[in-house]
């Protein structure tokens, strides 16, 4: 498997990590009794201000997720891979991990600074399967 | 040109409508609290909540293209057929983003009708 393969993999089981590092604080905060009902009023107690922000930075991730895997799909498709795509991933997922203890800090601008590298790493693998 | 080409473009298209909402947010919204974690929530102009509205279809739109291009390659299915549809919807996902922004109504929803449409017949072709 290559480099992006095995980054998307991983990517995607971060994904997996985030949902859990959301639910579990979500659904002891406001309670499973709220969680498992269809959510047609807003819960009788609040979320903390650290869970909604792991609950925003698990949706962010789902929109680079998504571009990340085109790219990946693109380049494995068209058998672009090089080392400079391979790098792309690492530093893809690298700032993903780092963005959720960011956003759940509320590191500014650490947090936007570290979602720019994760956006700009998938612009340009996209870029590197056009050229 | 390839469907896979067509790929990469609608990526760097929906990149850059994540661009101009971030851009078009800063029009109402300080920097400060762009970067801050946004803990409460705060109203944006009306043409962020139009790129914001967009990009979620843009989402949704590429969350249903790409699997069908994927599977298209990837069993040797491509033809001039399927470049000619998928060049289709990548041109009416283009025109759809101004339109959105603009507000221009009809326009909007038959750009998207076309996409929609583009991607369901990608999916027959690949049965």
């Amino acid at each position: 498997m290559s480099t992006e393969l095995t980054v998307l993999t991983l990517a995607a089981l971060l994904q997996v990590v985030q949902f859990l590092l959301y639910a579990v604080p979500a659904n002891r905060e406001v309670g499973p009794g709220y969680t498992m009902s269809p959510r047609d009023r807003a819960p009788s107690r609040p979320m903390s201000d650290q869970t909604a922000r792991l609950g925003r930075a698990f949706d962010n991730h789902f929109q680079g997720l998504i571009l990340f895997t085109i790219a990946v799909g693109v380049i494995e498709m068209s058998g672009q891979n090089s080392g400079f795509t391979g790098l792309c991933a690492w530093i893809y997922l690298a700032a993903r991990v780092a963005y959720i203890p960011a956003y759940a800090k509320g590191l500014r601008p650490g947090r936007s600074a570290i979602w720019s590298a994760g956006f700009l790493a998938t612009t340009l693998m996209l870029l590197a399967a056009l050229v | 040109m390839t469907e896979t080409t067509i790929l990469a473009a609608y990526g760097l298209l929906v990149l850059l409508t994540i661009l101009l909402q971030v851009l078009g947010s800063l029009q109402t919204l300080s920097m400060g609290y762009l970067m801050s974690a946004r803990d409460e929530p705060r109203e944006v102009g009306r043409m962020t909540a139009r790129m914001n509205r967009a990009l979620t279809n843009s989402i949704t739109a590429m969350a249903l293209f790409a699997p069908a291009i994927l599977l298209l390659v990837v069993q040797g299915k491509t033809t001039s057929t399927t470049l000619l549809v998928a060049q289709l919807f990548l041109v009416a996902r283009i025109i759809y983003l101004p339109v959105y922004a603009l507000g221009v109504p009809a326009i909007r929803t038959l750009a998207w009708l076309v996409g929609f449409a583009a991607t369901a017949v990608l999916y027959l072709l690949a049965l």
